[in-house]
């Protein structure tokens, strides 16, 4: 299903969708972020990648996988799926609907998780592809992406100038078109090719090239003990900036939140958690096989180019760079699996 | 005027000599325009070093680090090369040196303090950079004069008032050029003109105590306990914080009961009140030790101003007890002196 | 229960505040035990816990009292010159000063924390102490900025 919205008409079509939780890029304390739609919101789509990416409306950072006390000494479990509204996403970049599809595998190919699963399948990605690079960092395009990648979204908007081009890419995507009823208009006969030129020119910025895309994963491999991840390690600070932000990293933690010792009252909860935390791989008994910043980079890489590639088949970075353009000491992950490639 | 050249020879001329083991300072970062942290360990590479607006970190906290390698090549029975680190220090890494002087983190002999001047100007804060058009793919920022940085965006050069681009940190900065140094490069500038010393704390301090609170609690919401702050700070040295006391560190005598009852001051969960109980644990850890270099709040990824919270208790140092944290790294420690005339009327 | 003068809200008067009270072992604690033997009738908010010297106290004993419910956090040690380390409660007025005001800055209602000196002879003023929090923190009603929300 393809249409045209005016841009003066998105409004009507959020309007449509009341029974939802609506959510949009918003620029508030100096970056651009996903918040609530509300009926004074005005939507601006003008934004570059939000800094965090959508994978949180699957796979919050918090989520409680059931409650417990004790109730004349008898343990009592109280489940608590999640049941959200259905809950769609404005403004998705391509990079990071891509990040889904490779985090519903994660959640999905040997134990699926009902919680993700609860989250995930009430939403609804409606995707606006890049009309020019947000920054000298995005290279969606070297990993196998595009500015205009329909992968993991449900629409996909194009920027038009004045109106949006709008195209339904799922069923999902489609009903919720269907739900504009008439903001939407029909394509006119210089559209499709206008949207085709718009889309080559976004392909046609240069972006920097991740390596020989095709040997990354054997050159990682060839060179896991290598010194050179200790020395481009060097100054990692060790922070999460770089899998916190990144749309398809999703380790977590599992703890016991009790808030009520005496009664033994409280919760089970799953926060995230990431491999760059030195006692992310700290062992009961004090040994931490991951216990340097070099092993701890080559764990991320490799996961993303390497391990990713042969348990699921693809790269599990899509490009965004917000992990290069966020790091605090300037790590890069291109130069980084350039300098393994060429080793 | 800073010489880079000057300051390579300097800096390979330690190396040659075989006086420092490595010389930690800044050079081009393989994406986008900032400077990146870099530790030199042979003359030839004392080329790559660069001193401009966008040296961002505090390389105090890679001392640190330093430290901490050394004492574990000590508990290996090695013997560490015992020579000093040289250090590129602006006035804020060097206050930073002098507090872990003070705190006997380091010894004087340890270290060899390049200092370089913020001429008059200071660093940028590359949110105010992005904001701009095209900002996002400037290739250079160069100073020029106190008054106005030279950005390059492909082929274009622009001057931009400095003001403009100037962290927050740098505009209230008061010593904008290491006074703690072994050698200085570029010129001491005493007289600035930008913000007063306190000013944004003095303005956040304004709202209503409702206000104040909805902001905070706007931000705690917002924290995603990264941890970027700490892990930037050179005065995080603790080598267990806090917050991440479930993980003491087991021995093969902990006992099951042991684990289950060790007291949890802080959850995971990055929820307000979790956050809150960092974040002020945090600055309360600081007082008297943060020399506002900034960097907890520039790396933050949401963008808290965190800064405020630090210098909201240097301010209190300051005015209540005359202190300044890194100005003499003799002077005892804010935390463990005291006069009789300290405040005492909010005792009961 | 103390009959306080105040006149609190009335929905906040439904909340009997709790207040965790971190007293010195030479001074406050033993002004506590004299408040208890002399029958002086004082409100039983508050949980004691006993400490070395005030100097012990850690700014997170504070922020982990709220987190973890107090309504109310008293620190109360030997007045000046008195302390039995010579110092220590020096130190903890300037640490606890900047914890106060850290708790105000950030909107938490620096009120509900307090420092109070009380020596092992003053078991009246303890009483006072504690009967004067409990009816400042009474109209504030619980306690929710800091409190952990799971």
């Amino acid at each position: 299903m393809e249409k045209i919205l005016s841009k003066d008409r998105l409004r009507e079509w959020v309007d449509a969708l009341d029974d939802c939780e609506v959510l949009a890029p918003a620029f508030a304390d100096s970056v651009w972020n996903y918040a609530r739609v509300e009926a004074e919101t005005v939507i601006d789509l003008s934004h570059t990648n939000t800094i965090n990416p959508p994978k949180q409306f699957a796979f919050p950072q918090r989520e409680v996988f059931f409650r417990f006390e004790r109730a004349d000494g008898v343990p009592r479990l109280t489940p608590t799926l999640p049941d959200p509204r259905p809950t769609v996403v404005i403004g998705v970049r391509p990079c990071d609907g891509r990040g889904m599809p490779r985090n519903d595998t994660v959640f999905s190919k040997e134990f699926k998780d009902p919680y993700y699963w609860a989250r995930r399948e009430r939403l609804v990605l409606v995707g606006l592809a890049c009309n020019q690079p947000h920054s000298p960092n995005c290279v969606c395009q070297s990993v196998g992406g595009a500015p205009h990648a329909e992968e993991g979204l449900d629409v996909l908007m194009t920027d038009l100038g004045d109106r949006f081009h709008v195209k339904g890419i799922t069923a999902k995507g489609g009903e919720l078109i269907a739900r504009g009823g008439d903001a939407f208009a029909s394509l006119q006969a210089g559209d499709p090719a206008e949207v085709a030129r718009v889309h080559a020119a976004a392909s046609s910025h240069p972006q920097r090239p991740v390596a020989e895309l095709g040997t990354v994963a054997e050159a990682i491999r060839a060179r896991f003990d290598s010194p050179l991840w200790e020395e481009m390690a060097r100054h990692c600070i060790g922070c999460g900036i770089c899998t916190y932000l990144c749309p398809t990293c999703h380790c977590f933690d599992i703890n016991d939140e009790v808030t009520n010792p005496n009664h033994g009252t409280g919760e089970r909860v799953r926060t995230w958690d990431n491999c760059q935390f030195p006692d992310f791989t700290m062992h009961t008994s004090g040994h931490n096989p991951r216990g340097d910043l070099g092993s701890r980079l080559r764990q991320r890489v490799a996961h993303k180019f390497l391990y990713f590639v042969e348990n699921h088949g693809t790269q599990q970075c899509t490009g965004c760079g917000r992990c290069i353009s966020e790091c605090p000491v300037g790590i890069d992950i291109v130069a980084v699996v350039d300098r393994v490639s060429r080793a | 005027m800073v010489n880079v050249d000057a300051l390579r020879g300097y800096a390979a001329d330690l190396l040659e000599k075989g006086q420092v083991r490595a010389v930690i300072g800044y050079r081009r970062g393989t994406a986008g325009v900032l400077a990146q942290p870099c530790t030199i360990d042979e003359a030839g590479e004392a080329e790559t070093l660069v001193w401009d607006p966008t040296c961002l970190n505090n390389l105090a906290r890679y001392l640190v680090e330093d430290r901490q390698q050394q004492a574990a090549a000590q508990t290996r029975n090695k013997t560490p090369d015992g020579r000093p680190v040289a250090i590129v220090a602006k006035g804020c890494d060097s206050r930073a040196v002098a507090v872990l002087l003070q705190e006997n983190y380091l010894k004087r002999e340890d270290v060899v303090i390049i200092g370089v001047s913020c001429e008059g100007s200071g660093v940028i804060d590359p949110r105010k950079l992005a904001a701009r058009p095209e900002g996002r793919w400037a290739s250079r920022v160069d100073f020029a004069g106190a008054d106005a940085f030279k950005v390059t965006v492909g082929g274009d050069e622009t001057l931009i008032p400095a003001r403009d681009l100037l962290a927050d940190r740098c505009l209230e900065c008061r010593a904008a050029a290491p006074a703690l140094n072994d050698v200085l490069f570029g010129e001491v500038v005493t007289e600035r003109g930008l913000d007063e010393p306190f000013r944004a704390v003095k303005a956040a301090q304004g709202a209503t105590e409702d206000a104040r609170w909805a902001t905070w609690e706007h931000h705690f919401d917002r924290c995603l306990r990264c941890f970027a702050c700490r892990a930037v700070c050179p005065m995080c040295y603790c080598p267990e914080c806090v917050v991440d006391s479930t993980t003491f560190v087991n021995t093969p005598g902990t006992t099951a009961e042991e684990k289950a009852t060790r007291i949890r001051w802080c959850e995971r969960s990055a929820s307000v009140s979790e956050s809150a109980l960092y974040h002020l644990t945090r600055a309360i850890h600081l007082a008297g030790r943060c020399i506002d270099c900034g960097e907890c709040e520039r790396v933050c990824p949401v963008n808290i101003p965190l800064r405020l919270l630090n210098t909201k208790l240097e301010m209190e140092a300051f005015e209540q007890f005359q202190y300044e944290a890194g100005r003499d790294f003799g002077q005892a420690s804010l935390l463990s002196s005291f006069r009789d005339e300290d405040p005492n009327s909010f005792i009961r | 229960m103390p009959n306080s003068s105040q006149s609190p809200a009335p929905e906040a008067q439904a909340h009997e505040p709790r207040v965790v009270a971190f007293l010195c072992k030479w001074c406050s604690s033993a002004g506590s035990d004299l408040a208890g033997v002399s029958r002086i009738q004082y409100s039983a908010n508050a949980t004691p816990i006993t400490i070395p010297c005030t100097g012990s106290m850690s700014p997170l004993y504070v922020l982990s009292a709220f987190n973890k419910g107090a309504d109310g956090v008293l620190v109360s040690g030997c007045h000046p010159g008195d302390c039995h380390y010579m110092e220590g409660n020096y130190l903890a007025r300037r640490k606890l000063y900047l914890v106060k005001q850290l708790l105000q800055f950030v909107g938490l209602e620096a009120e509900r924390f307090r420092m109070s000196w009380v020596s092992a002879a003053e078991g009246a003023k303890f009483a006072e102490v504690i009967d004067e929090f409990v009816g400042d923190l009474r109209p504030l009603g619980p306690q929710t900025r800091l409190k952990a929300k799971h």
